[in-house]
């Protein structure tokens, strides 16, 4: 009887957070079943009690929503891609190399991330007009991965140095080079860290919103974000269809989790207590 | 074993590295701000897919009559235009055609891409008649900058079934009018009004449309200063501040969509805004449209006078050479055309209104259905319009710095001081009057 006394309010605070945390994401998804007078009703229904797929219907044939999925998944992949290659290539020179002065870069790396991005707005658009490359889903793509990249190489930095270094030395010993050592002694065995990398390289496109929303100027190149502000529009809001439209988006964001939340959580983990 | 696993692993990567960004570069359409020899580039900022879609139409319409220059739209967000278009025109990649409104042509003109349109306006005047408030705010150093395309009003909307329970027959008329149906109307779970108290512009809307009716519309003085300090503003605030208690809880995060929302359900009874509340109110309230009612907006007690925010939507020409401009104008020749321009305002049907007076009758815009269905909230509107202002642009004005004072939201951030911070209202107007001064002197 005690222990269970001792045990509420550690349930109840797990209760009240689980409330907290799935609610709002319980209300989104009722509400893109709903139509648009039960959504509004002053007495909200917890279920549907008309259970309808309108909103869907109207989000995939009325509005350019597949076309900004279909964007989104294309530089949310090449942004996690290329996170990956970037982060895990400066990071093995980095943290594993004997370079001199590799401390210092890799400080300069943490302040460049921490240039406040919207500054850079004006000045990249210009770079990119001159360049020719305003309004392609390439200038999202480098811009990501500047942002993502110098936080994703100092993320490995606790997943390198977990991996003995003696591997390098008995690698060398069998005549292993620098490059071969690295795709074929760590590269292995930095899965986590480079799961870790790419699902937060992922999710940062997934809801980049600053940056899309300046250096994309045509409808057929617009993401997610940018697609669902369309959605919500000035004066008025349909709110099932933006409902739905949320509902839609937040899924990808969370099936990379799925598989490698457990990474995720770890590799940032071992990037604190190394 | 392993190794190989690595290495195909490792070709994979390659091989997507190749491959995704050719699919990159596959829907990349080079910069557009220009468009291509051939092609004019619109912005405009209307991004709800009922209003992109009709707007689509009329281009469509356009482009199937063989013009030299085909238009095509680029859909902008009003929340990131003020920075794109300024990159845009920096870079020389700004649209043919840029959709407006007044305060904002007075931040683009400065960047220098603009072009007067004034024989346009006068030709297209002479042909359909604007009426004058279109017009005015758009014409500076003795040009006009923009062609005025649609309308928009603020009317004090009223649900006639909750009226018709409180025993209220008839719309306020006045400021106290307004104040006691909106606490007669309070009862239980349901408030009286709805105004919004977010830093945004639809409060700044809201408020100013009470000013006008109070007498406090035009807050600068000939010379073109600031001079927000006066009794009328004040009076103005205090009713919105005792129009906030009679309003929901969660007024202080309101914009444009929560106050429908809330009167579409119920929840309140009456509500300040433009005619976007007639399309979906039906389907919305699950009541009969004649459950809608809609009045002036009530005027002071004292000294009051009609009105309400009014401006008038209108299109830009930044093309960069002069055979280009010509070409923008053609489409807005065509868009105002009688039979093109009915399709064209019922992109939102009640929301734009015709500035024209042969289109006020076109029948490409009368036989709509929400427009007959309301009919005389419309004609309600038509009429409101006539007594309309903007700030900045009332009374002949063309303040160059109102921009700066719309663009920080000075006037919803006056509304916040007294109702989040409990300011009293007048030195919550002291602060304002303050503030653009600062804002204008920058």
């Amino acid at each position: 009887m005690r222990a269970a006394l001792n045990r509420l309010p550690r349930l109840a605070t797990m209760a009240v957070l689980t409330v907290v945390v799935l609610g709002p994401l319980y209300w989104i998804t009722v509400s893109a079943f709903k139509d648009r007078e039960e959504i509004l009703r002053s007495t909200p229904t917890l279920i549907p009690q008309h259970p309808t797929l309108d909103n869907f219907r109207e989000l995939f044939t009325a509005t350019d929503y597949p076309t900004y999925l279909t964007n989104s998944f294309i530089v949310a992949l090449l942004t996690a891609l290329f996170t990956m290659m970037v982060s895990f290539a400066a990071a093995y020179g980095l943290y594993r190399l004997r370079i001199p002065g590799a401390d210092k870069v890799a400080g300069l790396i943490l302040v460049a991330y921490m240039i406040p991005g919207t500054l850079l707005l004006v000045p990249l658009y210009q770079v990119f007009a001159t360049l020719e490359l305003v309004d392609t889903r390439n200038a999202l793509v480098i811009v990501n991965v500047a942002f993502t990249a110098p936080f994703c190489t100092w993320l490995l930095r606790g997943f390198f140095f977990a991996i003995p270094r003696d591997l390098d030395e008995a690698a060398a010993v069998d005549g292993a080079g620098p490059v071969r050592m690295m795709l074929r002694i760590i590269l292995p065995l930095l899965a986590p860290g480079l799961s870790t990398v790419g699902v937060y390289a992922f999710v940062f496109s997934w809801t980049e919103f600053v940056f899309a929303s300046q250096l994309v100027v045509s409808d057929d190149l617009k993401t997610l974000p940018i697609g669902l502000s369309a959605i919500m529009g000035q004066y008025t809001v349909n709110w099932g269809l933006l409902m739905a439209g949320t509902l839609c988006t937040i899924v990808p964001a969370i099936v990379p989790f799925l598989f490698a939340g457990r990474y995720f959580v770890g590799g940032l983990t071992a990037g604190a207590v190394k | 074993m392993r190794f190989l696993k690595l290495k195909r692993a490792a070709v994979g990567a390659l091989a997507l590295a190749v491959v995704l960004p050719a699919a990159a570069c596959g829907g990349s359409s080079g910069p557009s701000g220009g468009g291509d020899d051939k092609t004019l580039t619109l912005w405009h900022m209307e991004q709800p897919p009922n209003r992109v879609a009709a707007f689509q139409k009329v281009i469509d319409a356009y482009n199937a009559t063989n013009p030299e220059y085909k238009v095509q739209a680029q859909v902008q967000d009003w929340n990131q235009i003020y920075t794109k278009i300024s990159s845009a025109v920096q870079s020389k990649t700004q649209p043919d055609i840029l959709f407006t409104i007044p305060d904002f042509t007075t931040y683009v003109r400065p960047l220098g891409a603009v072009r007067p349109v004034t024989a346009l306006v006068d030709e297209l005047d002479k042909e359909h008649t604007f009426g004058d408030a279109a017009k005015a705010a758009y014409r500076d150093d003795n040009e006009y900058w923009a062609v005025p395309l649609y309308g928009m009003v603020q009317m004090l909307w009223y649900r006639k079934d909750l009226f018709a329970k409180a025993g209220i027959t008839d719309a306020p008329k006045t400021w106290s009018e307004l104040l006691a149906d909106a606490q007669k109307l309070t009862s239980g779970s349901q408030k009286g009004i709805a105004v919004p108290a977010g830093k945004n512009l639809a409060t700044d809307q809201v408020i100013y449309s009470l000013m006008l009716t109070g007498g406090a519309g035009n807050f600068f003085t000939g010379g073109g200063e600031v001079a927000f300090d006066k009794p009328q503003t004040v009076a103005a605030l205090s009713l919105y501040a005792d129009l906030l208690k009679q309003s929901p809880s969660d007024a202080g995060n309101y914009s444009w969509g929560e106050p429908q929302a809330a009167f579409n359900s119920g929840a309140v009874a009456m509500a300040i805004e433009k005619g976007q509340y007639l399309a979906p109110f039906e389907k919305e309230s699950g009541r009969p449209a004649s459950d809608l009612g809609c009045a002036p907006i009530p005027q002071a007690d004292t000294g009051g006078e009609p009105g309400s925010i009014y401006y008038s939507n209108a299109a830009m020409v930044l093309s960069g050479d002069d055979v280009r401009a010509k070409g923008a104008e053609d489409f807005l020749r065509f868009v105002l055309k009688p039979e093109n321009y009915g399709p064209f305002l019922n992109a939102e049907p009640g929301l734009f209104l015709p500035l024209t007076e042969d289109g006020a009758k076109a029948p490409s815009w009368t036989d709509n259905e929400v427009i007959k269905k309301y009919q005389g909230c419309v004609d309600a509107m038509l009429e409101q319009s006539k007594t309309g202002g903007l700030f900045g642009f009332v009374d002949g004005q063309y303040v160059d710095s109102i921009g700066k004072i719309s663009g920080q939201n000075i006037l919803a951030q006056v509304v916040q001081r007294v109702y989040s911070s409990g300011e009293s209202p007048a030195a919550a107007v002291k602060w304002g009057d303050q503030q653009m001064r600062e804002a204008v002197a920058r």
